[in-house]
């Protein structure tokens, strides 16, 4: 049996057919100088996988990894994101409305939260729902220093009432924990005079009055059968 | 393909020569393939394809940056003669290193895929685009190549 160097090669990379490669290992296990040939390759093998072995066991440089990660797209990501924001504003209840531009921006959000002693967060503290509950509009005085500016009734059919006072005016609707503020704008008086006028802060919390009214402002009539009825 | 990087090098290195070239190839491979990865058919072997992507840069661009490199360390070898240190600081080849680039490329992608890289003769001829038998035979020129030049270092 004649076997080819070829083949003496492929045998020691265990690249023969089945039938072939029994033959060659008949022979090579009769044959010290076919073994040593044998021996040899895989030897040779063995010397050029641990020489370029190191090399694949380095960290891929930096500059070929980056070739290989999915591309940023920032601009997609952001739009998404911002979108996500601007749904999120969206979901909250009340203050969605405060998203128009031209009321954001006079608009101070949050500027106070009271914290009293059983006053729930977000809702009107002692002293303002004792206003809310007792003044009206047609009796209250030029010099009070927080001023009902109108009543109405919001879309759940609450009495809500715009007011406005030196550190902050806004909006208030009772509902059964107490009077909600459903606004907040700047104070309507700067601290230096003592003219109370109409300012800014008034102007925007009536146009927002107006966005949350369902019908138009009560008149004094109907402000007082709301106030005997406890706002309710 | 990331998981395919460190052999990709590996095979880069290995016919470059040289780390520096041997990167370069590498990152010329990257960039051929992800251009053209719509040619690439689902259900086939990446590595293969990229093997043959790399093997094709190399045979059409490599060999002017291999002559260029070979050009160069020899004369740093020559001008280091008798110098006082200067050859350490050139590019060190090893034996093995040195054998692999005296190889004719076909003889050294030959073993590199086959040796190295662990490919059945099959798939190492697919990759290199000829008959199973021409590889085969180019495989053991380089066998008895090598082990004629590293006879002694074994």
């Amino acid at each position: 049996m004649s076997i080819t160097r070829e083949e003496i090669a492929a045998f020691a990379d265990g690249q023969l057919s089945p039938e072939r490669e029994a033959e060659v290992a008949a022979a090579v296990a009769s044959d010290p100088a076919l073994a040593e040939e044998v021996a040899k390759h895989r030897a040779l093998k063995a010397m050029l996988q641990g020489h370029f072995a190191p090399i694949a066991e380095e960290p891929v440089p930096e500059h070929m990894a980056a070739l290989l990660r999915p591309e940023p797209q920032p601009e997609v990501v952001d739009f998404a994101a911002a979108k996500e924001r601007r749904e999120e504003k969206r979901k909250l209840p009340s203050w969605g409305w405060v998203a128009g531009p031209a009321l954001a921006a006079s608009l101070a959000i949050a500027i106070f939260l009271p914290r009293g002693s059983d006053t729930p967060d977000g809702y009107a503290d002692a002293q303002l729902a004792s206003v809310l509950d007792q003044t009206l509009v047609a009796e209250q005085t030029g010099s009070a220093d927080t001023r009902i500016l109108l009543s109405f009734q919001n879309d759940d059919a609450e009495f809500c009432r715009a007011f406005s006072a030196p550190d902050g005016g806004g909006i208030a609707c009772r509902d059964d924990k107490g009077w909600q503020l459903e606004a907040l704008g700047e104070g309507s008086e700067a601290a230096s005079t003592d003219y109370r006028m109409a300012g800014a802060g008034d102007a925007d919390i009536l146009a927002i009055a107006q966005e949350l009214a369902q019908g138009p402002a009560l008149d004094a009539e109907a402000e007082r059968k709301a106030r005997e009825a406890g706002w309710r | 393909m990331l998981a395919l990087m460190p052999r990709l090098r590996r095979f880069a290195v290995g016919l470059a020569g040289n780390p520096a070239d041997g990167d370069d190839l590498c990152q010329m491979t990257i960039e051929r393939a992800l251009t053209n990865r719509s040619k690439w058919t689902e259900g086939t072997r990446l590595d293969s394809w990229t093997y043959r992507i790399m093997r094709n840069i190399w045979i059409d661009e490599g060999r002017k940056t291999t002559r260029r490199h070979e050009t160069f360390v020899a004369e740093e070898a020559g001008a280091g003669v008798g110098g006082d240190g200067a050859q350490e600081s050139a590019v060190e080849l090893s034996n093995v290193d040195r054998a692999m680039q005296k190889l004719p490329e076909d003889q050294r992608e030959a073993v590199l895929l086959v040796m190295v890289e662990g490919y059945a003769y099959k798939e190492a001829a697919e990759i290199v685009g000829c008959p199973v038998g021409t590889l085969n035979s180019r495989l053991v020129r380089g066998r008895d190549a090598l082990m004629g030049m590293l006879g002694e270092a074994q």
